[in-house]
């Protein structure tokens, strides 16, 4: 890796733009107004790109999420209520399963790291909302870029395993979790947002009751000591500081279930309007995503220049990658990326890349990734929605060769 | 040992009967009903090395000085940032109408307390005046310009 890297910086770089404003334009990708981000002054944390504070709320811009495995410091964060006490004694932290089971349990976490085989993945954990701000106009919510997304490595123990423990009645189709974030306005007798997923993805061996990020423990504001790994579907169900799953006998309707949140369009919304309710659908897989991750977006590149390798990760939620291509004309003409496989189901896949700069000048470099079915990114978010999910435009960096 | 008699049975049957009643009351033996409980509450007090709110994100101090002056602005202010910072608000420019569907699901969704009418208007006003749906064009933001 370390090699490939090298030789990969080896092109003509002069100097990175630092605090780049985000693209702006009607096709590929887009962002708001250009202002540089607030950037995140947290211990443990690298300085990423602040979309709110309370809740605190941070994504990883596109430079920063070079890594194969995404290190803990450059996770995205995402908090929907206050951020819990730590625990005093984490061994000693419970964890319930009741409803629609033959045997409700409440585990300590020290009885599930002990009873259950542990296992480790690397999983692409990623926002519902990412791509958000590619919408025009602009959907309701935290305006993502590409940042809410990372491939760590979990540990765990397999949700089915538990679950399997706990004996699934013939009644039980869905989940509903918990966990122990206070609301904003400080209630701890609420949840805060309580999603759940159809029992196939709850039982599907990558889904994780987790406790260890990249070999440590859990940090308190990734959901110390215990939470969900749901990996490829929206990240609200990968629910930190996890209390209890909740087996049901019918669609969970906990907060963060119904409505705008978290479902997509099943009959097309026009931009900008209030749309309909019945007109939504729940949002399980994720879709197919590239990012470049090197060079940065904003790179001038010495004069001479005549190549440009550049990187990045895709994934495609519950899919595979099938294909990456590279663009310097808009799309005109289109060369193949190589793609690697993933470290495992669910992580996410580099492609590495290589095009031609005849002249100098300005160059856009856009990268788009084809799942496994075939469906690949559209030029522009679309299926526009109030709460904007689902956007996944053609990625695109812009570089300048000086003369 | 001397046999039972109906005295004792009296005596253990009420209390077993006392006792089952007083852990039915506690939820004992009702443990596995679906409905939804609080997590429960850290324990305070004990080792002194354990820091509670290690690992917390910083401490924000959001001013009405945050949002752009404009009538309803303080309204506003306290009005949303009694539960979120003011940063969700200043990163968004929506149409009127999402403005006033954001109003519905902080309301019905977010446990937000009702607002009379006439604030929610001033408040609407005032969103949609200082934060509408931004243009966007290529022209604008090049960084190398």
């Amino acid at each position: 890796m370390a090699s490939r890297r090298n030789v990969l910086k080896g092109v003509g770089m002069a100097t990175i733009g630092a605090t780049l404003p985000p693209l702006g334009s009607a096709w590929a990708q887009t962002a708001p107004a250009a202002k540089a981000p607030k950037l995140l002054e947290m211990d443990g944390k690298a300085k990423l790109a602040v979309l709110g504070d309370r809740p605190l709320v941070a994504e990883t811009q596109a430079a920063l999420m070079d890594d194969d495995v995404t290190p803990t410091d450059k996770l995205f964060v995402r908090n929907n209520g206050q951020v819990p006490e730590a625990a005093r004694d984490p061994k000693a932290w419970k964890i319930k399963v009741d409803g629609e089971v033959n045997t409700p349990l409440e585990l300590t976490l020290g009885d599930l790291m002990s009873r259950f085989p542990n296992v480790s993945y690397q999983l692409v954990l990623e926002c519902g909302g990412n791509g958000r701000s590619f919408f025009e106009p602009e959907a309701r919510g935290n305006q993502w870029t590409n940042g809410g997304v990372g491939c760590p490595q979990w540990t765990g123990v397999r949700l089915a395993d538990v679950l399997k423990a706990a004996g699934l009645k013939s009644s039980a189709i869905y989940t509903g979790h918990y966990g122990a974030d206070p609301t904003l306005a400080g209630e701890t007798d609420k949840p805060t947002i309580s999603r759940g997923m159809r029992i196939a993805k709850a039982m599907d061996e990558h889904t994780l009751i987790a406790f260890k990020l990249n070999g440590e423990d859990l940090p308190l504001v990734h959901g110390a000591p215990v939470r969900l790994v749901v990996p490829a579907w929206a990240g609200s169900l990968s629910t930190k500081w996890l209390t209890r799953i909740w087996v049901r006998d019918k669609e969970h309707d906990g907060p963060g279930m119904g409505g705008f949140s978290y479902r997509v369009p099943k009959k097309p919304i026009v931009p900008g309007s209030k749309g309909d309710e019945k007109d939504m659908a729940i949002l399980e897989s994720m879709p197919v995503r590239s990012v470049i991750t090197f060079p940065a977006d904003g790179t001038r590149l010495a004069a001479g220049t005549k190549k440009l390798d550049l990187r990045g990760h895709a994934w495609a939620g519950d899919w595979d990658i099938k294909t990456v291509d590279i663009s310097t004309d808009a799309g005109k003409t289109w060369k193949s990326a190589k793609v690697n496989p993933p470290a495992n189901k669910f992580a996410w896949q580099r492609f590495t890349g290589s095009v031609d700069l005849p002249t100098s000048g300005y160059y856009e470099v856009w990268a788009r990734a084809t799942d496994s079915n075939g469906v690949t990114q559209p030029f522009m978010a679309t299926n526009w929605n109030p709460q904007g999910y689902g956007a996944n435009p053609i990625n695109r960096i812009r570089v300048l060769v000086d003369s | 040992m001397r046999p039972l008699t109906i005295t004792h049975a009296v005596v253990i049957t009420l209390a077993a009967t006392f006792v089952l009643l007083g852990l039915d009351r506690a939820g004992e033996l009702r443990k596995n009903q679906p409905t939804y409980s609080p997590p429960a509450k850290p324990v305070v007090a004990a080792a002194p090395t354990h820091d509670p709110d290690k690992g917390k994100p910083p401490p924000h101090n959001d001013k009405p000085e945050d949002l752009p002056d404009g009538k309803g602005r303080d309204l506003t202010f306290y009005t949303c940032t009694a539960c979120h910072g003011v940063a969700l608000i200043k990163s968004q420019g929506l149409t009127r109408d999402l403005w006033d569907s954001t109003f519905d699901l902080m309301l019905e969704k977010h446990r937000m307390p009702p607002v009379k009418p006439a604030e929610r208007a001033e408040i609407l006003d005032y969103l949609a005046e200082q934060f509408p749906p931004r243009r966007r064009s290529r022209g604008t933001d090049n960084p190398f310009k």
